[in-house]
C-alpha cells in the first residue's frame, strides 16, 4: 500500500514498461535524452551566475528542463487530487512507526538528505533516470558503475538506519 | 518544441511515479532493505523496454519528425562513483530519488519542501565549488560538465 491515500500501486510490470515507453517516446519525438537531476542546474543556473552553470548545456536546455520538472509536479498533483483528493500531509510510513520524529525533524532530516542527492547526483553526472534507466539502456560504462554505486550505498544506509539501529 | 510538450512527458512520468511506489518512503526502504521486490521490477522492466528500443531507435537514426537522432553518452570520470555513493545515501535518508522529490511535492508530502531545498543547496554548491575539485578527481572540464540527464 502507498502512502498517499493507502492506494493499491500498479504491479511492477506495468508501472516498468510505462516508464520504458515514456523513456523511447521522450527520445523519438522530442530528440531529448530522459534525465531529471540536471534540472536541479537550471533551476540553480536562474538565480546563481557561476560559471558552471552558464555551460551551453544548462543555458540552452531551460526551454525543455524547466517545463518537463514542472510536469512531474503536476503528475504528483494529479494522482493525489483524483484519487481522494489534494490534501497536504507529513505521513511518513515506517519512518513514523520506527524513528517518530515529528514535522521539524522530517524537515532536517530530508534537508540533509537532499544536500547528499543535490551534490551526489550533479557530481555522478545523474539519477535513476539518466544513469539507472537511459544509461544502463545504453550500456555506457559511466551509467553501470554509477548505479552500482547508488544502490550499494542505498542498500547500505538503510540497513545501517533500520536494521543496526543507527538512529 | 513547445513546452507543453514537455510538462505532458513530466506529468506522464510523474503519476507512473506517484502511483508505483517509486516516490514512496516504504517502497524505498523495502528496496534497500530488500524486503520488497517492486522497485526492482519496475527498472528492471524500464530498462528491458528501453534497452530494445533505444538499440531499435538508434538503428533507425531519425525521430518523429524526420531529425537526427541525437543520443550523447555520459562521460566516464571518477565522480560517477563518489557522487553515486553520496546520492545512494541520500535517495536512502529521504526515500525519494530526483524525480519523486517533485512527484512527492505534487502530492502534499510537506516533508518533501525539506528535501527539495537541501537538493538545490545541494546542487548549488557543487556548481559553485566545480574549479575548486581536487585534480584526483578528473572531472570533466567546465563546458563538458559530469554528465547531462
Amino acid at each position: 500500500m502507498l502512502i498517499l491515500h493507502q492506494l493499491q500501486p500498479y504491479p511492477w510490470a506495468v508501472a516498468g514498461v510505462a516508464i520504458g515507453a515514456i523513456t523511447l517516446l521522450l527520445l523519438w519525438v522530442t530528440n531529448q535524452r530522459l534525465g531529471i537531476s540536471t534540472g536541479f542546474e537550471n533551476l540553480c543556473g536562474l538565480v546563481i551566475k557561476a560559471p558552471y552553470f552558464r555551460r551551453s548545456e544548462i543555458a540552452g536546455s531551460n526551454r525543455w528542463r524547466l517545463p518537463f520538472l514542472g510536469g512531474l509536479v503536476l503528475g504528483g498533483f494529479l494522482s493525489a487530487a483524483l484519487s481522494g483528493g489534494f490534501a497536504p500531509f507529513w505521513d511518513l510510513g515506517m519512518f513514523d512507526r520506527v524513528i517518530g520524529w515529528g514535522p521539524v525533524g522530517k524537515l532536517a532530516w530530508m534537508f540533509g538528505g537532499g544536500l547528499l542527492i543535490g551534490f551526489g547526483t550533479r557530481m555522478a553526472g545523474g539519477c535513476t533516470s539518466g544513469h539507472g534507466i537511459f544509461g544502463v539502456s545504453n550500456f555506457e560504462r559511466a551509467s553501470l558503475e554509477s548505479m552500482l554505486a547508488f544502490m550499494l550505498a542505498g542498500i547500505a544506509t538503510s540497513n545501517l538506519v533500520y536494521r543496526l539501529g543507527g538512529i | 518544441m513547445s513546452a507543453w510538450i514537455y510538462a505532458l512527458f513530466g506529468a506522464a512520468f510523474g503519476w507512473v511515479l506517484s502511483r508505483s511506489g517509486a516516490a514512496d518512503y516504504d517502497f524505498i526502504q523495502g528496496m534497500f532493505l530488500f524486503t520488497n521486490f517492486q522497485l526492482y521490477g519496475i527498472i528492471g522492466c524500464a530498462v528491458l523496454v528501453t534497452a530494445p528500443g533505444l538499440w531499435w531507435l538508434k538503428r533507425h537514426g531519425r525521430t518523429a519528425f524526420g531529425a537526427a537522432l541525437a543520443v550523447k553518452p555520459k562521460p566516464r570520470h571518477p565522480g560517477n562513483i563518489v557522487g553515486g555513493v553520496l546520492f545512494g545515501i541520500g535517495w536512502s535518508i529521504t526515500g525519494m530519488c530526483p524525480g519523486p522529490i517533485l512527484v512527492s511535492l505534487g502530492e502534499g508530502k510537506l516533508y518533501a519542501v525539506g528535501a527539495l531545498a537541501g537538493t538545490l543547496a545541494g546542487a548549488a554548491l557543487f556548481g559553485v565549488l566545480y574549479e575548486r575539485f581536487p585534480s584526483r578527481l578528473r572531472l570533466p572540464a567546465l563546458n563538458v560538465g559530469t554528465g547531462d540527464g
